[in-house]
């Protein structure tokens, strides 16, 4: 009998069947809402690290003298780790251990990573990998709306727009299943718009495509609304009723004449003014923003102006329009709502409001004095590992941080300077490979636990194979160093775990205490917070959603003479991630990194497709072949980042509300390799400290 | 106690000054001589054209400047500036004291030497209208409004004459045009927009104009007004309503003159904007004069103000009489002026189609475009400015290949080991191999995924376009 689960990977968390006990086989699940059965190779694949021979099956730790991995028991390796923690807290106090989580957690997991550290160890210093993931978005959906859902609404709803405005998504290749809705959307007249420096196969299905300069997608909206504001096309009865701050907004769009835009996005005044003009005479219009104008240091105030298109258009709480994130990773939303971001309690509460604290210390049976107060941002935290006012133990769970932190030469630098590095991972991950433990864990589908998609919706995945001897669930790792590091009582059956997270949560803006796995086996997930939202009222105490006059500050890094051009990073279909599954999955196609260039570029420098290249920025260099595309804009060159090498590159300029690293703009050198060469056969590779 | 900075104007560079300084330890005054909360200049043209609305010009609000604790006075007129006393004297006879005084007054319009412009009681013939300020807009679009209303015979449509072919001009003209008026152009040079571009785009866009409508008259001055219009130097006659003058505005710099400042054509400031005269007052926007250069453009007014701004705060931060790119905002033409295509040095990459009405030069030096001149053919106009804004050197067939039409890529056959499916990894021939839709998705799974492939897919077995393929 098949098992009814969900994919491995992004944030659709499609449903799909799981056949076999012992040779996993994966089949469409067509009943289930959101994908109707469609999957992506990824998710046809996502049994293909079942069984592997890179699968890890007994702890292990690394002697530093030598490097030498030994196998040891878990008992054994669990003593280790719980006697490093106690060191570095007996050393540097309890903020001396740092936890790093990941989008990808189960909301059992995500729940109890954050109480581990809380509760058990008392460390304030824990964050995880969705504050680069979605935390743009999410910070000013708090601002906007007084509620951060990444889709208010479910996503089928995308098919009822008369226009859809995607900004920095490439959906097509991202979640693919999701794009079936912008055909169906078109086959009923609707139009679909893309924003993204390049010319991607989402913008393949659209009806105007944008390029704009990366970094620039703020401006961009200010253009829309000066246009919007010219064209009397705003709806001043709903801005009346419905929000406030919409005059000061006005007065700030009025310096944003489409030609001033123009020279700051490079989308020509007559794209804009078309842009504008396909808005401006729809009755539905839906803007959705994706990690393209997200993941800057200006990504938040970026969603807030895209966000303010939508209100002035009277279209947020409208059924089949509205504002929407399209979130990232798995448990992108769910992993945001339960306490494992840095200033945050499960239900998404504030860690520094006293009734969150009494309520959620309650629920732990804990004094709420002793609960800690907000601690690092995911960036910060890395950055700080191993210095004098740093943690110098971390506890890693779902994330890969080697090859994902942005600036990662110096991120993996400081992770080598903490005195303690633990890894839960399923396989030796680039991170784990640094690690001094690192604890061998069940994988999707060898446990059970909840996810929440990037509609709200609380699906469930089951358990449907057995794991290999030597594996313990995540949730056993926490519970096991809880137990030998306090008093605090942990289950480890994740419906229980689900219960007391129900519990927890109750009361909190993400309250999932009526959710149970029978209603979501039922219902086919569960929505918190209900559907659709917004349709009367907004989250914030008077109801209304809040505007903010946000300003275009641009790129924290802009082209110089020595590093001329953008450089954006992005992901590609077959792989997810930093790739830790996928790369190793023989079904999917791993054709390594890549540096896309226009041909005017590739001209300048003499490079043709195949070409070896050298990408360096102010971080770091990398090197991979040359793909030569007229799909990408002339001054910019594209980086896929699964693989090790494009976040050495990135920046870690930090957005001041959100704390999101400016993953997709810095400024870069090209140049071909075959050339360097030729010219400088001695030369050593090009490290820029 | 924060240092006292009185700005005297209120338009676009003072605002970008005052929104600079905000959280800035200064004691802000910005004295604005015109009634209305400042407002955006640029939009006036489209005002008058009716495609933007009067009451959306405000770029910060009263309310704006009082909740930062700015001190913006409406209305204010300044009489002198008292630099030994540390005043500004205002005409009520109020003195505003400062630290440090910002001049920012803009330019004004100047009257052409035209006979009967100013009647013998001083006043402006009422058919004439100068055209810088919103109270002017207003005046013109009333009368407009006046001149249809007056109950002419709707085959008479009203008339005017543009003096001046400048941006502004072009501008004024077409908004004049697209309301229905009969509009025509005089300008003194030789062509249109003499000052950014050579004959070869002025008359591109004569062309465009007269086929829009707009008569032109180049290398003409008007010298007359008459009863029934305005007189050229060659004896004709143009017949009209109305009369509005956009040509030759100079920065406003009587205060600064009579103050002592030194002042050649506006006030002569060095690389951090200040005075050569008194290192308290600074100058930017249309007043002031770097380099023996005034400008005229809003954004090197920014420029200036984001430079002064940084200067207030104390940092090290200097103008350097940076890049201007000048965009033409007129229905139905197409200009684009980077720099000075005309004087800048540097080897010229030139397409001049007349056919098909376009002139696009690039000035190309030490590899970088220091200067372009894009008319009647916009493409490409957003990177050609990214790349002259940065300085990106370019290869040697770059600015040709910029200016060409971009190619379009000939469809070839897809190969059997390209790609056709990404979601499931179907290739060209796993799908060429399959009898029917159906069959390939049962066989590979090709369109199920995000169903982007469906119509290759379709093609590639060869089946009917009708086949439908299952919506999974």
């Amino acid at each position: 009998m098949a098992t009814e689960t969900h994919c491995p990977y992004c944030s659709l968390q499609c449903g799909m069947r799981l056949a076999g006990r012992r040779v996993p086989e994966v089949q469409a699940w067509e009943e289930f809402p959101v994908n109707r059965g469609a999957l992506c190779r990824k998710g046809w694949a996502a049994a293909g690290l079942y069984g592997s021979r890179e699968r890890l099956t007994s702890p292990l730790v690394r002697d530093r003298e030598s490097g030498e991995w030994s196998a040891v028991s878990w008992d054994d390796a669990l003593d280790r780790v719980a006697a490093g923690i106690r060191a570095a807290q007996a050393a540097k106090g309890p903020d001396g251990v740092a936890v790093f989580g990941g989008g990808g957690l189960t909301n059992e997991k995500a729940y109890s990573l954050g109480k581990l550290a809380r509760a058990a160890l008392g460390t304030s210093q824990i964050d995880y990998n969705g504050r680069w993931c979605m935390s743009s978005a999410a910070s000013a959906g708090i601002r906007a709306f007084g509620l951060d859902r990444g889709l208010p609404f479910p996503l089928a709803d995308v098919e009822e727009a008369d226009v859809l405005v995607l900004v920095g998504s490439n959906l097509a290749e991202t979640m693919p299943p999701a794009a079936r809705h912008l055909d169906r959307l078109r086959e009923r007249g609707g139009r679909v718009v893309v924003i993204d420096p390049r010319r991607t196969p989402t913008a393949d299905r659209a009806d105007l495509v944008l390029q704009p300069v990366p970094g620039t997608d703020l401006a961009l909206a200010l253009g829309v609304l000066h246009l919007l504001v010219a064209a009397a096309a705003v709806d001043e009865d709903y801005l009346a009723a419905r929000t406030t701050g919409w005059e000061s907004v006005r007065d700030s769009v009025a310096g944003w004449w489409p030609e001033r835009g123009e020279r700051v996005t490079g989308i020509e005044a007559h794209e804009l003014r078309a842009l504008a003009a396909m808005l401006a005479g729809s009755p539905k219009v839906m803007v959705l923003t994706a990690r393209g104008a997200e993941q800057h240091s200006t990504g938040s105030d970026t969603v807030l102006a895209w966000i303010n298109v939508a209100l002035a258009l009277g279209m947020v709480g409208k059924r089949g329009a509205g504002y929407g994130c399209l979130t990232g990773q798995g448990n992108g939303q769910g992993g945001r709502e339960h306490g494992q971001k840095a200033d945050q309690l499960p239900g998404y509460r504030r860690i520094d409001d006293p009734a969150a604290r009494a309520h959620v210390a309650g629920v732990w049976g804990v004094d709420p004095d002793t609960l800690p107060g907000p601690g690092r941002s995911a960036y910060e935290l890395l950055d700080a590992l191993g210095t004098d006012d740093g943690p110098s133990a971390l506890l890693v769970m779902g994330s890969n941080i080697v090859v994902s932190a942005p600036n990662a030469t110096h991120v993996t630098s400081r992770l080598e300077a903490l005195d303690l590095l633990v890894v839960c991972d399923v396989v030796m991950s680039e991170t784990a490979a640094i690690a001094d433990v690192v604890l061998p864990v069940t994988q999707w589908a060898e446990e059970t636990g909840t996810m929440t998609n990037l509609e709200g919706r609380v699906v469930l995945r089951q358990k449907a194979i057995t794991p290999p001897s030597g594996v313990r669930s995540d949730l056993d790792v926490i519970a096991g160093l809880a137990a030998r590091l306090s008093d605090v009582p942990f289950a480890t059956d994740p419906e229980e775990v689900f219960a007391e997270l129900g519990r927890a949560s109750a009361g909190g803006p993400a309250d999932y205490s009526s959710i149970t796995y029978d209603r979501i086996r039922d219902e086919g997930g569960v929505f918190w917070g209900g559907e659709r939202l917004f349709a009367e009222t907004f989250a914030h105490v008077d109801g209304r959603a809040r505007m903010y006059a946000v300003e275009h500050r641009g790129a924290a890094e802009v082209p110089c003479a020595d590093y001329p051009v953008h450089l954006t990073t992005g992901r590609v279909l077959a792989q997810y991630q930093s790739g830790a599954q996928t790369r190793r999955t023989r079904a999917l196609p791993d054709d390594g990194p890549f540096v896309e260039l226009h041909p005017l570029l590739a001209g300048r420098l003499g490079v043709a497709a195949g070409d070896p290249v050298r990408v360096a920025t102010r971080r770091g260099s990398m090197a991979a072949p040359a793909r030569v595309v007229t799909t990408i804009r002339p001054d910019t060159v594209f980086v896929p980042f699964h693989w090790v090498g494009a976040n050495r590159l990135t920046n870690d300029a930090l957005d001041p509300a959100s704390r999101m690293p400016e993953f997709k703009v810095c400024a870069a050198s090209v140049a071909s390799l075959l050339e360097e060469v030729a010219q400088r056969p001695s030369r050593d590779p090009v490290t820029h400290a | 106690m924060p240092e006292r900075v009185v700005v005297v104007g209120g338009g676009m560079a003072a605002v970008r000054l005052a929104e600079q300084l905000v959280g800035a330890d200064v004691q802000l005054t910005v004295l604005a001589d015109e009634p209305h909360a400042p407002y955006n200049r640029i939009l006036l043209s489209a005002v008058l054209e009716g495609t933007h609305p009067a009451d959306a010009l405000t770029l910060r609000s009263p309310e704006w400047f009082a909740e930062r604790g700015f001190d913006l006075r409406l209305g204010a007129r300044v009489l002198e500036l008292d630099r030994a006393a540390g005043d500004v004297v205002l005409t009520d006879g109020e003195r505003v004291a400062f630290d440090r005084l910002v001049l920012a007054c803009g330019s004004i319009p100047t009257l052409p030497p035209i006979r009967g412009l100013v009647r013998r009681d001083g006043t402006l013939d009422p058919r004439v209208h100068p055209f810088r300020t919103l109270a002017d807009c207003t005046r013109l679009s009333t009368a407009l409004t006046s001149l249809v209303e007056e109950g002419r015979s709707p085959v008479t449509r009203p008339r005017a004459v543009v003096v001046g072919g400048g941006l502004l001009g072009l501008q004024v003209a077409r908004a004049l045009a697209v309301r229905g008026v009969l509009t025509e152009v005089v300008e003194g040079a030789e062509h249109l927009l003499a000052s950014q571009v050579g004959p070869a785009a002025g008359g591109v866009l004569a062309r465009d104009l007269r086929r829009l409508g707009t008569e032109v008259y180049t290398g003409a001055r008007a010298v007359r007004m008459t009863d029934d219009g305005v007189q050229l130097d060659n004896g004709a006659v143009l017949p009209t309503d109305l009369v509005v003058l956009t040509a030759g505005g100079r920065p406003s710099t009587a205060l600064a003159r009579r103050a002592g400042l030194m002042v050649r054509r506006g006030v002569v400031v060095d690389s951090t904007l200040t005075s050569v005269t008194d290192d308290r007052v600074q100058a930017i926007g249309d007043c002031a004069e770097h380099r023996r250069r005034t400008t005229g453009f809003v954004p090197p007014a920014w420029e200036q103000a984001d430079v002064l701004a940084r200067v207030i705060r104390g940092e090290a931060a200097s103008y350097d009489g940076l890049r201007n790119v000048a965009r033409l905002r007129a229905t139905g033409l197409e200009v684009a002026v980077l720099g000075d295509p005309l004087t800048a040095e540097g080897e010229v990459v030139e397409v001049t189609n007349p056919v098909s009405g376009s002139h696009r030069r690039l000035v190309v030096h030490g590899g970088r475009i220091v200067a372009a001149a894009l008319v009647g053919d916009l493409s490409r106009v957003g990177l050609i400015t990214q790349l002259y804004d940065r300085g990106t050197i370019l290869g040697p067939d770059e600015p040709g290949q910029l200016l060409l039409p971009e190619a379009a890529e000939a469809p070839t056959p897809l190969p059997d080991e390209a790609e056709v499916c990404a979601c499931a990894g179907v290739t060209a021939g796993e799908v060429r191999a399959c009898g029917s839709v159906a069959q390939c998705v049962e066989a590979t799974r090709a369109t199920t995924g995000c169903g982007g492939c469906a119509d290759v897919v379709r093609r590639l077995v060869g089946g009917t376009t009708r086949e439908r393929v299952p919506v999974g």
